[in-house]
């Protein structure tokens, strides 16, 4: 099993947190300690770039609701970038997919590099 | 149930003759009866046993619930009579176990022929009217002297009591460990022997009985031994010239002529 | 001393002669005084236990003289009551057996009536036919130790005691997340006239409370309505949650048996109750069973759960979808999508839990996953709900530790008229 990883990267235009590994019950509290600890703002929007997630299942994705209200709090935009065919079926089943901003293939580490 | 590797039963002397079901009582095992049982073993088929808690039974098949109470070991008495199937039992009982063998014997009645009880008493501790020759206080003692003496006893005792073939040597090191037993499972024992009345349970007895006391015996003392005799009528009662509570131990040949006398003069 | 190999260089000198003269007269001057006054109490006494002889250092620790003692008193004279109940029942059987008995605790009375705890142990003296002629005891003085020995055992009491209050906790615990864990699920299901209804729970583990939910129960006479849930977390506060929305949809479910208005109330209840702080929310499908004649109308609606399965008497097995349908109890308002499926003889309508989906399997521990789900599921057409639910049983025993959450699942079927095939039972 992978363990999760994350990886901030504060940009001009932003933050973008990059989650790898697995997200299930065990590891979604992590995220969400690392997810409430990051300062957000209109003008600062939350990137979740969940493109090398491996694996996600429904009590992972309790980690992506605190972000969202972490966001709506601060009244940040969120959005999910390169989501993984599997995690999106979840997104899907949960009806999540209707709350989340989804931007498919996006390259993250290139606006990133752009940004600064 | 294997009650004969349960309460670690051995069994010597002619297969036909009559059956002695030697019984021991608080604080020791069927080690007790070595310096009799092989002249007894000449005439009577003898059974010995352990109760269930002593010395090498199997310590797995007891229970605080059933040998809390002597009618536990009375159980074990007569499950052991059922497993061989002994009849006309000639009972001895040391101690505690004369009463047990009175309980023994009003459960299972067509099994028992007589009662041979060495330093009986059907109640220890003194009340109204009658003088067991302690107190409560004497008794609680008597339970700190058991804790006192069982910090030694330790898990690596347990193999030597359970008769681990594997490791002999533990029964040389340990000086002490014939009466080896499980704290807990003696602390019980203790409680049950001398907080327990069975005055009542004299009555019951319709076999002959032999009182067998010494004359010098704080445990069972005379005036005891006078109360069992005049209790169970028609028993008879031979007090031995010996000090202390184990006239078997002390006094063997008058214990066995006291014995041989009383089973010759049934038969 | 070793006088074998007298030193050749150095012949015996009137040192050495003095020293050896020096030791001899002190082995010889201290026999009897190593008696009378050695570290330990000595008494010699009588196979009837009559103290033949004792030495100075004991009578001193007794407080008594030699006349008083000697022919006199016998050597449980010397114990306490309950010290000659233990020597007569223990000490003098085994000394008797083994000749020797060594380090028993005793308490020895002295005079002034105060206790000297003591170590004492026994040698038995035989003649030379092997008789016992007398016992040899020595006493040693134990205070301290027993002291040390009595702190020692007080504590292994108290936490004997300790253990044994453990232990009782942690039973009423048990007891109490037991029925707790009851109180989340209904004791039985009541017959449906015309139907036949199986559920299933699997714990994930005994001693957390659950997170999945289930119901059937009457609405008016003529139709019943059911709902199966999945609420995210575990534990204690997972299940408030559950208990939280099963009483919540029950009472809805009276007031308006619409499953979108049904859910919509459990939303907006959900919400107000755990709007700050950590959010709590939950999976839910909620649905109304209306028999008709030979055929059962099921309406449902889903908040974010699994779409349910439907077995077909012809051997079909299809997801009835339920696309769009939110989380519940994470807006204040949110969409639930409703669907409809009319339930004929020999059809079974079946609910999950994601426990069965996301069960991981095999090597590379995959999902178990929805495709596979059907297959399953296909294979139990022309069964009947609790066939289905055996079935699904041994599929959720034989995922193993690949199972880890819990998982709920409910069967709700008619039944059909002509005999099942044995053949076509899964084992």
């Amino acid at each position: 099993m992978n363990p999760l990883t994350t990886t901030v990267q504060e940009t001009g235009t932003g933050t973008v947190l990059r989650v790898a590994g697995e997200l299930d019950y065990s590891t979604a509290a992590e995220l969400r300690q690392v997810v409430t600890g990051l300062t957000l703002g209109p003008d600062r929007p939350l990137v979740l770039d969940l493109g090398r997630l491996d694996f996600c299942d429904s009590s992972g994705i309790t980690a992506f609701i605190v972000a969202r209200n972490h966001a709506t709090a601060a009244q940040a935009r969120i959005t999910l970038v390169n989501v993984p065919g599997p995690v999106l079926r979840v997104l899907h089943v949960t009806g999540l997919d209707q709350v989340f901003t989804l931007e498919p293939g996006t390259d993250t580490r290139n606006r990133g590099a752009a940004g600064s | 149930m294997d009650v004969v590797s349960r309460n670690n039963v051995t069994v010597a002397g002619p297969e036909d003759a009559p059956v002695l079901l030697l019984a021991h009582g608080f604080g020791c095992d069927q080690n007790m009866w070595r310096l009799v049982a092989p002249a007894l073993a000449e005439r009577f088929r003898v059974v010995l046993f352990d109760y269930v808690g002593s010395g090498r039974s199997d310590l797995t098949a007891w229970s605080e619930a059933r040998y809390s109470a002597l009618d536990g070991y009375a159980r074990d008495v007569v499950e052991i009579c059922e497993a061989l199937d002994l009849r006309e039992v000639r009972f001895v009982g040391h101690s505690v176990s004369a009463m047990i063998g009175v309980l023994a014997a009003a459960a299972a009645p067509d099994r028992f022929a007589s009662l041979i009880m060495i330093g009986p008493s059907p109640c220890y501790v003194d009340s109204p009217g009658y003088r067991g020759g302690f107190s409560a206080e004497d008794i609680d003692e008597l339970l700190q002297s058991l804790q006192a003496n069982y910090l030694g006893w330790s898990a690596a005792m347990a193999p030597v009591i359970m008769g681990n073939p594997d490791r002999p040597e533990l029964g040389a090191e340990l000086t002490n460990s014939f009466c080896a037993t499980d704290p807990a499972m003696a602390h019980v024992f203790a409680r049950a022997t001398f907080l327990s009345d069975t005055r009542e349970d004299l009555k019951k007895v319709t076999v002959p009985t032999l009182v067998l006391e010494c004359s010098q015996d704080v445990i069972a003392p005379r005036e005891v031994g006078a109360y069992v005799h005049a209790a169970i009528p028609g028993s008879r009662l031979v007090t031995l010239e010996a000090t202390g509570h184990c006239p078997h131990l002390s006094a063997p040949e008058a214990t066995l002529t006291a014995i041989a006398g009383f089973l010759g003069n049934l038969s | 001393m070793s006088r074998t190999d007298p030193v050749p260089d150095r012949p015996k000198g009137e040192a050495t002669a003095s020293t050896d003269a020096a030791f001899t007269a002190l082995l010889e001057d201290s026999a009897e005084e190593l008696y009378e006054s050695a570290p330990c109490g000595y008494l010699s006494t009588l196979m009837d236990g009559t103290i033949a002889k004792i030495n100075t250092t004991l009578l001193t620790w007794l407080g008594r003289s030699r006349e008083e003692v000697v022919g006199r008193m016998r050597f449980t004279d010397l114990l306490t009551v309950g010290g000659k109940i233990y020597h007569d029942t223990h000490y003098a059987p085994l000394l008797s057996m083994q000749g020797s008995i060594n380090g028993i605790a005793l308490d020895i009375k002295k005079a002034g009536g105060g206790r000297l705890p003591a170590l004492v142990s026994s040698l038995t003296k035989t003649d030379s036919d092997g008789r016992p002629l007398l016992i040899r005891t020595t006493v040693f003085d134990a205070s301290d130790r027993r002291a040390y020995e009595q702190e020692l055992l007080r504590e292994r009491q108290v936490a004997e005691g300790a253990r044994r209050r453990a232990e009782e906790d942690r039973e009423r615990l048990q007891e109490a997340l037991a029925v707790l864990q009851s109180s989340l699920l209904p004791a039985a299901l009541p017959p449906v006239p015309g139907m036949e209804a199986a559920s299933y729970y699997h714990t994930a583990s005994p001693d957390r409370l659950g997170g999945d939910f289930y119901d059937l129960f009457p609405l008016d006479g003529k139709r019943w309505a059911f709902f199966l849930g999945d609420v995210c977390g575990k534990g204690p506060q997972a299940a408030a949650v559950t208990s939280l929305a099963r009483y919540t949809l029950r009472a809805a479910a009276l007031h308006d048996p619409d499953p979108v208005a049904a859910l919509t109330t459990l939303n907006t209840v959900l919400h107000e109750r755990y709007a700050a702080g950590d959010p709590r929310y939950c999976t839910a499908v909620f649905g109304v069973l209306e028999p008709d004649g030979d055929t059962v109308t099921v309406q449902l609606a889903s908040g974010g759960h699994p779409p349910a399965l439907v077995l077909r008497e012809d051997g079909r097995a299809d997801y009835l979808p339920t696309p769009g349908g939110l989380l519940v109890g994470i807006l204040p308002t949110a969409p639930f999508t409703p669907a409809r499926t009319v339930l004929a003889a020999g059809d079974t309508l079946l609910l999950y839990t994601d426990g069965l989906t996301e069960a991981r399997t095999g090597d590379q521990r995959e999902l178990f996953g929805d495709d596979a789900l059907r297959d399953f599921a296909a294979g139990l057409t022309h069964t009947g709900p609790q066939q289905v639910i055996t079935a699904m049983t041994g599929l959720l025993n034989s995922f193993g530790d690949g199972l880890d959450d819990d998982t709920a699942l409910l069967a709700l079927g008619v039944p059909t008229n002509r005999p099942h095939p044995v053949s076509d039972t899964p084992t």
